[in-house]
């Protein structure tokens, strides 16, 4: 906008008041910071504070009494057999439901790629993402109802076919594997639909002449399909360890960590250190090695990922 | 020519087991809601009655708050998170910002965090506030979790809109919030959709932090779910209602969205 020197001391001010308002730095600002301040507020601050409440004890029920402890609770933590078992059944859940998810997730990606231009496959596609979508409380209770004991309709099954009742829950193995196999059946679609993308991706003429040189099936799975679906895999098993590292919900309903310590994991430990027990600093302690766990797990798989991407 | 018909009825049965393993579980609990107490626990099963919805509306007269809790808090964080993540995800892809990588891949490491980590420090923060058993802590806390996926994921659908429009707009003179609103809003209306639709269903399907964060007249309903699961006596019935009241949303957009979920999961997962 023109100024022009015969204009009246207001009229200026408003001209200077609208230009900072336009004003491309002024602007930029107001893009960037509003929203970084909210989330330094709720992301990065809270978690200083959790290092800082770690090294403290507190208890919930009087929280202006901070007694610096140093690496007391760390030490506490790891005498803590309950908190060593948990790191072991969250790594032992990571790696049996991962291996489980990638190699039934390839195998329904090729049932699904033999049929992708066929008829009623988009519904049953749909149908399949039902999983994913679905609220892990309700996966839980559903688990749950399947599973109870004498009245549920997986004993009911088993029965009809004269197995004899299993305790799915409630017995140390057993409710293992079910934990297990709730996992695999609420995210092996996603790593099948996952599969199935990179499968498409493969040049169909590249895979057309192998077969005119003589390659059989398993020439072409391990020499065309594998290696071009690998950068894939690294990220839907990236993914999903980040979201193993967070299962939480469906431990809660169903088996609380039981029966003993068999179902176990870090975030229902640090859950119930906090807010069953009231151990603030425990319990901020175990966030720590939780983040700190999810830290590393994640900037070694993200960085094999980026590998694997360029080599691709 | 036989051979192949074989193959594909296999191919076909098959598929059709995994997609009935996929959503069975869910559906016989479902079903429930059209069952009695009693009928739930009856063997062998009793077929839902389907014209039968008087349990139902009997929970929902009673429950109504708790269904309100849960659309209130989703429905605002998807708001406000689309509202903060739009310009910050603009500015991170059309400004030249000092330190922009690095801010990038801090909200890439922020997306990463287990929400646990910030439990403690989150309920001590809104108790110092006097925000514990609000719905106004519930909505925050979500805002802010879902922040940084929302802004990863607009970034990749805000890269997609083509240079040359934006800056014919800056150069007919529109300021960076004219543009944003009039040129990147509209030609983003999709992907914009796509991100709404994940950051809704993340929200809905949240429990712990509902579980610490809301009290007895606040619980969204995930947390009334858990709740009926104790102790002594079960009450099934309720369950099922609740399950299938918390299910709605997830399996309509499972089926409306269904080629962008996958896509959308890993969009926000690493560069591109």
């Amino acid at each position: 906008m023109a100024k022009n020197s015969g204009i009246s001391p207001v009229a200026q001010m408003r001209v200077t008041k609208r230009h900072l308002w336009s004003s491309d730095r002024f602007q930029r600002i107001a893009f960037i910071l509003p929203t970084s301040i909210f989330l330094l507020c709720l992301t990065l601050f809270p978690f200083i504070y959790s290092v800082y409440l770690s090294l403290h004890f507190v208890k919930m029920t009087n929280l202006s009494k901070k007694i610096y402890a140093g690496l007391e609770n760390y030490i506490d933590l790891f005498n803590d057999s309950l908190f060593t078992t948990g790191i072991k059944n969250t790594a032992s859940l990571a790696v049996t439901t991962l291996t489980v998810e990638v190699l039934l997730g390839f195998l329904i990606a090729r049932i699904l790629f033999e049929l992708s231009s066929k008829r009623g496959i988009n519904f049953l596609r749909s149908a399949y993402l039902v999983p994913i979508m679905i609220t892990p409380i309700v996966v839980g209770v559903a688990a749950n109802y399947i599973f109870t004991p004498q009245l549920g309709i997986a004993n009911y099954l088993l029965g009809s076919v004269g197995i004899e009742p299993i305790g799915f829950l409630g017995i140390a193995i057993p409710a293992r594997l079910t934990v297990l196999a709730i996992n695999v059946w609420q995210w092996t679609p996603f790593m099948a639909l996952l599969i199935l993308a990179g499968l498409t991706s493969i040049r169909q003429d590249i895979v057309e002449a192998a077969k005119v040189d003589g390659a059989k099936w398993y020439h072409i799975m391990f020499w065309i399909e594998i290696p071009s679906i690998l950068p894939i895999i690294l990220l839907g098993m990236t993914l999903r360890l980040i979201e193993i590292l967070r299962f939480f919900d469906i431990i809660y309903i169903t088996t609380r960590g039981g029966p003993g310590d068999n179902t176990m994991v870090m975030t229902l430990y640090t859950y119930q250190q906090g807010f069953r027990y009231f151990h603030v600093g425990l319990s901020s302690a175990s966030a720590v090695v939780i983040l700190f766990v999810s830290i590393t797990v994640t900037t070694v798989a993200v960085n094999l990922l980026r590998r694997a991407e360029n080599n691709a | 020519m036989r051979d192949s018909k074989i193959k594909m009825f296999i191919l076909y049965g098959l598929a059709g087991a995994i997609t009935a393993i996929s959503v069975l579980p869910i559906l016989w609990v479902v079903f429930g809601a059209f069952k009695s107490d009693i009928g739930m626990m009856t063997l062998p099963p009793v077929a839902p009655d389907f014209a039968d919805w008087s349990l139902i509306i009997e929970f929902v007269a009673k429950y109504y708050p708790f269904i309100f809790n849960s659309l209130f808090v989703t429905i605002g964080s998807t708001i406000f998170c689309l509202i903060l993540a739009m310009p910050m995800a603009f500015g991170l892809v059309n400004f030249k910002l000092r330190g922009e990588n690095f801010i990038a891949d801090w909200i890439l490491s922020t997306r990463m965090m287990p929400p646990i980590a910030a439990a403690i420090p989150l309920f001590i923060i809104f108790n110092g506030l006097g925000m514990v058993n609000s719905r106004a802590s519930l909505l925050i806390a979500y805002t802010g979790f879902n922040l940084p996926f929302a802004i990863w994921v607009l970034m990749t659908f805000i890269r997609k809109v083509p240079k040359e429009l934006i800056e014919a707009a800056r150069a007919e003179g529109a300021t960076w919030f004219q543009t944003l609103l009039y040129i990147v809003v509209p030609v983003s209306l999709s992907g914009i959709a796509t991100t709404a639709t994940f950051v809704f269903i993340f929200a809905w399907n949240e429990f712990l932090l509902a579980l610490f964060l809301t009290g007895q007249e606040t619980r969204t309903l995930p947390v009334v779910i858990s709740s009926f699961v104790g102790t002594g006596r079960i009450y099934w019935s309720n369950i099922a209602i609740a399950t299938l009241i918390q299910s709605i949303p997830p399996i309509i957009f499972a089926f409306v969205m269904q080629r962008h979920i996958v896509s959308g999961m890993t969009m926000g997962a690493v560069k591109d």
